[in-house]
């Protein structure tokens, strides 16, 4: 999992094109909803269309450049004033495309695995410091119920969210009750012999066929974008000054392609 | 033979003038000890001397000695007497580190690096000696405090101590997950292993100890403790006002789930209504509603204007201010009260540590804080989310106290609670909430 989501990043991050940026955001969309299934998937994509729209916004309302003016604005308001283009519009878009793609990319970290799964991946070197992040990953649900919990109470108590300096009397006390629980949590390790030295671990995960299959998929769609790349066969993408269609070669789109073995590998896991 | 000895300890925590423990000498032996004491006087801190974490964990200074099992507890860290002393914290929530129940068990097994293929006969073990094998494979999310609670312990039992500490294990549970991590306890004494145990729900396990400590500041005492009983000093319940609070028709929930089902409930003024119910049955979501916390998906709810008073489950997370005098200061000014601070402070046993730091007291000073700090004044309407979890009984009968003024002065008072005792001392009613329905119980009439 961890060497096809890091294939994707590569890819998402190493082309400028944005039609395998699109591509890398189709697979790992196919990807995730095979693994993790669509209705889990939900909140994560709305979170991910909003993100890639302000991207694409921002872009647009901040890049005064490119040929094709869509309209214009008077160049005395400030900061957004200028023509708007439909260059700026599509490296916004071809911005908003890479955030969304190395989003859902790393997702089925937090979508597929357990703490315990991540643990038994790292190697035993890493095992102390994944039991930490495992013990932290557990705090997380008690922060945002302590955070609802102490804000309503307070707002019965009179507080009322009065500028930024007024949140201190909802934010303090749940940073407290984290820090303590942090600590609470420490202890709890400390007496049970944390830190005494190298680990065992009760489970190991060795790789399964469909693991060294996806792992072979995700080199190979690493080395294949190289190769357009080096080779020139994969052109790079500018807007500007003028917009041009991004060219698509087959090397290219294969790399793309294999990153849709997870649809097969995680289905059977699944 | 004593399983631990302590001989003229004396113990400061980091900062602190006053010693938390005081010239302590105890012997500990094989059998059930039961610990006891007001909150405060340091049964914590002793209690964690006998693994270590006072002084490694905690630092500070340490005068005398402490043996557990032959180690010498000043000069052998925590991590190495986990070999010998298993230990059990209040807070479930807190002392999880997996979210499997048999990676929970196991992890202090890998922590002493057990080769792999002898950890699952421990982690059975274990599962079976705290009367869980049921739960190998679930989620730890998903478990109840009492099931989670018992895990706990599990994982304690899995490193094969020789001593078994549990730090209040059941303050933060319901009575049914007390009940299930104190069976747990008494059946692995009965299994011929030793344990020290802080309790204040001692009536279900004096009649097993072999021996009890009181801790009272700083110095310990070997008599047997005395169970009190909660509805002494109780002032006579007064006839209730005008309706104060009201719902009509009224569903509720949360992403779709309806939690409440179209119900009815009403309170007075000058009345106490309880709320009983299983975990999960709609408690908090009624006190929410009546609160105006929650809006109702359908149906009415109403109440008389005035000053509300909630506190909610966990109430020390509120607490912030520099002292716990500023802290009922503040909720006095926002409700434009004249009433000093120190009104509700002394009332409370709590006027010693006004200029305390409030998050620095013990955990049954806390929650006495915490009621001083939501219930100053005269509240209009007072709502409390199970208000004695966690309490010593100091704290429980000081609560009584309190409510049965403040009903008495006219407050309509609506209280969700596990605790039968307290419905008892204070109740005029009791609405039975549970798997979306109110009932108002038949043996609980009104006795205004």
């Amino acid at each position: 999992m961890a060497a096809w989501s890091a294939a994707c990043l590569f890819i998402v991050l190493f082309t400028t094109n944005p039609a395998y940026k699109a591509m890398v955001l189709a697979a790992a969309i196919a990807s995730l909803a095979a693994g993790a299934g669509l209705h889990r998937m939900r909140g994560l994509l709305l979170g991910v269309v909003l993100i890639a729209a302000f991207a694409t916004l921002l872009n647009f309302i901040s890049a005064h450049l490119g040929a094709t003016v869509l309209f214009e604005l008077p160049e005395s308001i400030p900061a957004i004033g200028g023509p708007y283009t439909l260059e700026a519009l599509a490296a916004g878009l071809s911005g908003g495309l890479t955030v969304a793609a190395a989003i859902v990319a790393a997702a089925p970290f937090s979508l597929m695995l357990a703490s315990h799964d991540v643990m038994d991946a790292l190697p035993a070197v890493l095992s102390r410091t994944g039991a930490a992040i495992a013990a932290s990953l557990n705090l997380v649900p008690s922060v945002s119920a302590s955070f609802v919990q102490v804000s309503e109470a307070q707002r019965l108590r009179g507080w009322r969210p009065r500028g930024p300096r007024s949140w201190a009397e909802v934010i303090v006390p749940v940073v407290l009750t984290s820090v303590e629980g942090s600590i609470q949590l420490a202890e709890s390790m400390e007496a049970r012999g944390f830190g005494s030295g190298p680990r065992t671990a009760l489970k190991s995960s060795p790789l399964r066929k469909s693991d060294w299959l996806l792992v072979a998929a995700s080199a190979a769609a690493v080395i294949a974008i190289v190769i357009a790349r080096a080779t020139g066969m994969s052109a790079d993408w500018y807007p500007y000054p003028s917009l041009a269609a991004p060219s698509v070669d087959a090397v290219s789109l294969a790399a793309c392609l294999f990153l849709l073995a997870p649809v097969v590998a995680w289905r059977s896991r699944a | 033979m004593a399983i631990a000895r302590i001989a003229r300890l004396s113990y400061w925590y980091p900062g602190a003038e006053q010693p938390a423990l005081r010239d302590v000498s105890l012997l500990i032996d094989a059998g059930l000890t039961v610990v006891t004491g007001p909150s405060g006087g340091g049964k914590s801190t002793l209690l964690r001397v006998l693994n270590g974490l006072v002084p490694h964990f905690h630092g500070g200074r340490i005068a005398g000695a402490a043996e557990v099992e032959g180690h010498d507890v000043i000069r052998t860290p925590t991590r190495i007497l986990a070999r010998t002393v298993g230990f059990v914290f209040q807070d479930p929530e807190l002392q999880t580190v997996y979210d499997a129940v048999d990676r929970e068990v196991a992890f202090g097994l890998e922590n002493i690096a057990l080769p792999p293929r002898e950890m699952n006969a421990r982690v059975e073990e274990a599962l079976h000696a705290a009367g869980i094998a049921h739960l190998a494979g679930r989620s730890v999310r998903t478990l109840s405090g009492g099931e989670r609670q018992r895990v706990a312990l599990a994982s304690a039992l899995a490193m094969r101590p020789r001593l078994v500490v549990l730090d209040e294990p059941t303050s933060q549970l319901d009575p049914e997950g007390a009940s299930m991590v104190l069976d747990a306890v008494r059946n692995i004494v009965e299994q011929g292993r030793s344990a020290v145990i802080a309790e204040h729900r001692l009536e279900r396990l004096l009649p097993h100890a072999s021996a009890s400590v009181i801790v009272e500041h700083g110095s310990t005492s070997t008599a047997w403790p005395v169970t009190p009983s909660l509805s002494a000093g109780i002032t006579s319940r007064s006839r209730s006002g005008p309706l104060a609070w009201s719902l009509a028709g009224v569903s509720a929930g949360f992403g779709g789930r309806i939690v409440l089902d179209s119900i009815d409930a009403f309170g007075y003024e000058g009345e106490v209504v309880a709320l009983s119910g299983p975990n999960g049955g709609g408690k908090t979501t009624l006190l929410r509603l009546i609160a105006g916390a929650l809006s109702p998906m359908s149906g009415k709810v109403e109440r008389r204007p005035g000053r509300i008073a909630y506190l909610p489950q966990n109430p020390t997370a509120l607490l912030h201010r520099p002292t716990l005098r500023s802290e009922v200061s503040l909720t006095l000014e926002r409700a434009g009260e004249p009433e000093p601070p120190e009104a509700i402070l002394a009332e409370l046993g709590l006027l010693e540590v006004a200029g305390r730091y409030p998050r620095d007291l013990s955990c049954g000073e806390r929650q006495r804080a915490a009621l001083a700090a939501v219930l100053p004044g005269r509240p209009d309407l007072v709502l409390l989310d199970e208000p004695t979890r966690g309490m010593d009984a100091a704290a429980r009968t000081a609560l009584v106290g309190l409510v049965s003024r403040l009903r008495d002065q006219g407050s309509a008072i609506v209280l969700a609670t596990h605790d039968s005792e307290l419905r008892s001392a204070l109740a005029d009613r009791v609405l039975h909430v549970s798997a979306g329905s109110v009932v108002e119980s038949e043996s609980h009439s009104v006795s205004a």
